[in-house]
């Protein structure tokens, strides 16, 4: 009786498991009666590639080099974004004139840009940060606009009423009142970064010839153009899938960390 | 200057306030011609039917929205905007939701003027001072959200007076309390303003209130206003004895007061309601 709810959450993780295990022996039976020597991808032959190129260890530093140009361009989307969206939010001058702005580039795709960022910056890291700071800057700035005019109004008088200045009040009462919502967009902000990378890594490595753009974008690109190597392209999926599913684990942790009065 | 009349703490003088509809700009007026001496360690309550522009006159003083015509004055200078000598208290408490208790009951005092002279040490002693004031001791830690309604409210009452106001706005404070923590949290503020205190050593009170009785128990004047356009209709002084928490309700002169106040607003209370005028003046039999 007492292990019962131990019991009860082994079940919950069994039914979550049922569907996708099945999925891979039917996907592995299907591959077994191919020919031998088949392209196409099995269950065994991506484990065997996945174990291989991560003892040359490329697919490690090519996660790590797509990572980075992530955090960076994250980075930097996620400082301009915030600052604008409080001057925004506190100042109506400001959001007139930059409103219009950003509301006609919101629609245009990170893609979309990046002819004009590989004629400027080339094939190389500049253009991937541009690319990764174009499509996180969107929902970091539209999040912290909403999240300042949804500030309690009485909760700035109040601290006016307390002989507290302009500037104290938008760090300590405006910027705090907006985090939970700039929280917010900064996590969409990097969900939408990491999907911008693999897309923009792919397209660059596309455009340089499976060149030194680097990144586990560029890696697929590789695979799919030159080696056509289906089980390192799936293996490549997974990756992109796995970190992304961490990096959102990752923000819901700080979320907690940095919202403790949103239980 | 005339010397044997002492200058007031505040002194509203012709003060009225429109407002204009952003949409239609038409002016609607919500006070009008508002004159009032308030003197230092003076309690006042301002009573009203909803509409009667209580709020907008507690936030002219406090200088978060400015006058149309006439000019408030403190200790003889103009108010023109706000600080904290006018502390308030809001009707549902503004505290900062990110902040702990600790953190609410001396905001002020970390990021404004009130703590400017203090150093680090005298401001945490300040602030544990006033959590145990309000009975608050062993919550320091709580966020808001953790707190029930009472609880809020004396965190907010703590912060008010952490801050060093000489005059305590207060605008409905115990409005969305039970009626019990009500009547614990009267007699608290009375206590706290200084009620057993001489009358050189209580802070000046502005206290909004739709509860009449309470209006009765608290304040030296009951301010009673009237609506359309808000306007003063009399100051009634509550001569009963102080100290009055706990035993000023049984007092033959109470109820004769709230019913003379009642008098005051009814009409336009039943009119508020959208009742019936006859309503308003109902027989001997009805009101037995």
């Amino acid at each position: 009786m007492t292990n019962r709810p131990l019991d009860h959450r082994a079940l919950v993780w069994v039914r979550k498991l049922v569907l996708p295990v099945m999925l891979i022996a039917v996907w592995q039976f299907w591959a077994s009666t191919l020919p031998t020597g088949s392209p196409a991808p099995a269950p065994l032959k991506v484990l065997q590639t996945l174990g291989d190129l991560l003892s040359t260890g490329s697919l490690l530093s090519a996660t790590v080099q797509s990572l980075g140009r992530v955090v960076l361009g994250f980075a930097m989307a996620s400082v301009l974004g915030i600052a604008l969206g409080l001057m925004m939010g506190a100042s109506q001058a400001v959001r007139e004139n930059l409103d219009p702005i950003i509301e006609s580039f919101r629609p245009i795709a990170p893609m979309a840009i990046l002819p004009i960022a590989i004629l400027w910056l080339g094939t190389g890291t500049p253009t991937a940060l541009a690319i990764v700071a174009y499509a996180s800057f969107f929902p970091v700035i539209i999040n912290t606009v909403h999240g300042v005019s949804r500030v309690d109004r009485k909760l700035v008088l109040a601290a006016r009423t307390m002989g507290i200045s302009r500037w104290t009040i938008l760090t300590r009462v405006v910027l705090p009142g907006a985090l939970p919502s700039i929280v917010l967009g900064t996590r969409l902000a990097m969900g939408v970064a990491w999907t911008a990378i693999i897309a923009a890594e792919l397209a660059v490595g596309a455009k340089s010839g499976g060149g030194g753009s680097g990144g586990i974008g560029q890696m697929m690109f590789v695979f799919y153009a030159y080696n056509i190597d289906l089980n390192a392209i799936v293996v490549c999926m997974a990756v992109v899938g796995v970190v992304a599913l961490l990096i959102d684990q990752l923000f819901r942790l700080v979320e907690k960390r940095l919202i403790p009065w949103k239980a | 200057m005339s010397d044997n009349v002492p200058s007031p703490k505040l002194r509203l003088s012709g003060v009225s306030k429109s407002f204009l509809a952003p949409r239609t700009g038409l002016s609607t007026l919500a006070v009008a011609e508002m004159s009032l001496d308030i003197q230092t360690g003076e309690f006042i309550c301002i009573v009203g039917p909803s509409g009667c522009g209580k709020s907008t006159v507690l936030n002219m003083i406090a200088g978060l929205e400015v006058a149309t015509e006439g000019v408030i004055q403190k200790d003889g200078q103009a108010v023109t905007e706000p600080g904290a000598d006018r502390g308030v208290m809001f009707q549902d408490y503004a505290l900062m939701p990110w902040q702990t208790v600790e953190g609410n009951v001396g905001f002020g005092l970390r990021y404004g003027t009130p703590g400017q002279h203090l150093n680090k040490a005298q401001r945490n002693q300040r602030i544990a001072h006033f959590i145990d004031l309000v009975g608050l001791r062993g919550s320091e830690h709580k966020y808001p959200h953790q707190l029930s309604g009472g609880m809020r409210q004396r965190v907010a009452l703590a912060r008010l007076l952490a801050n060093g106001p000489d005059i305590l706005l207060l605008d409905e404070p115990l409005g969305a309390l039970d009626a019990q923590t009500r009547l614990i949290l009267q007699a608290e503020l009375l206590r706290i303003w200084g009620e057993t205190a001489p009358v050189t050593e209580r802070k000046t009170a502005i206290f909004i209130t739709h509860d009449i009785e309470e209006a009765v128990l608290l304040a030296d004047r009951v301010v009673v206003m009237s609506t359309n356009p808000g306007r003063v209709r009399e100051v009634v002084t509550i001569d009963l004895p102080r100290p009055r928490a706990g035993k000023a309700r049984t007092h033959p002169r109470f109820g004769v007061l709230v019913e003379h106040i009642w008098s005051l607003i009814r009409d336009e209370a039943y009119r508020a309601i959208g009742g019936d005028e006859s309503l308003a003046n109902p027989t001997e039999e009805a009101t037995a």
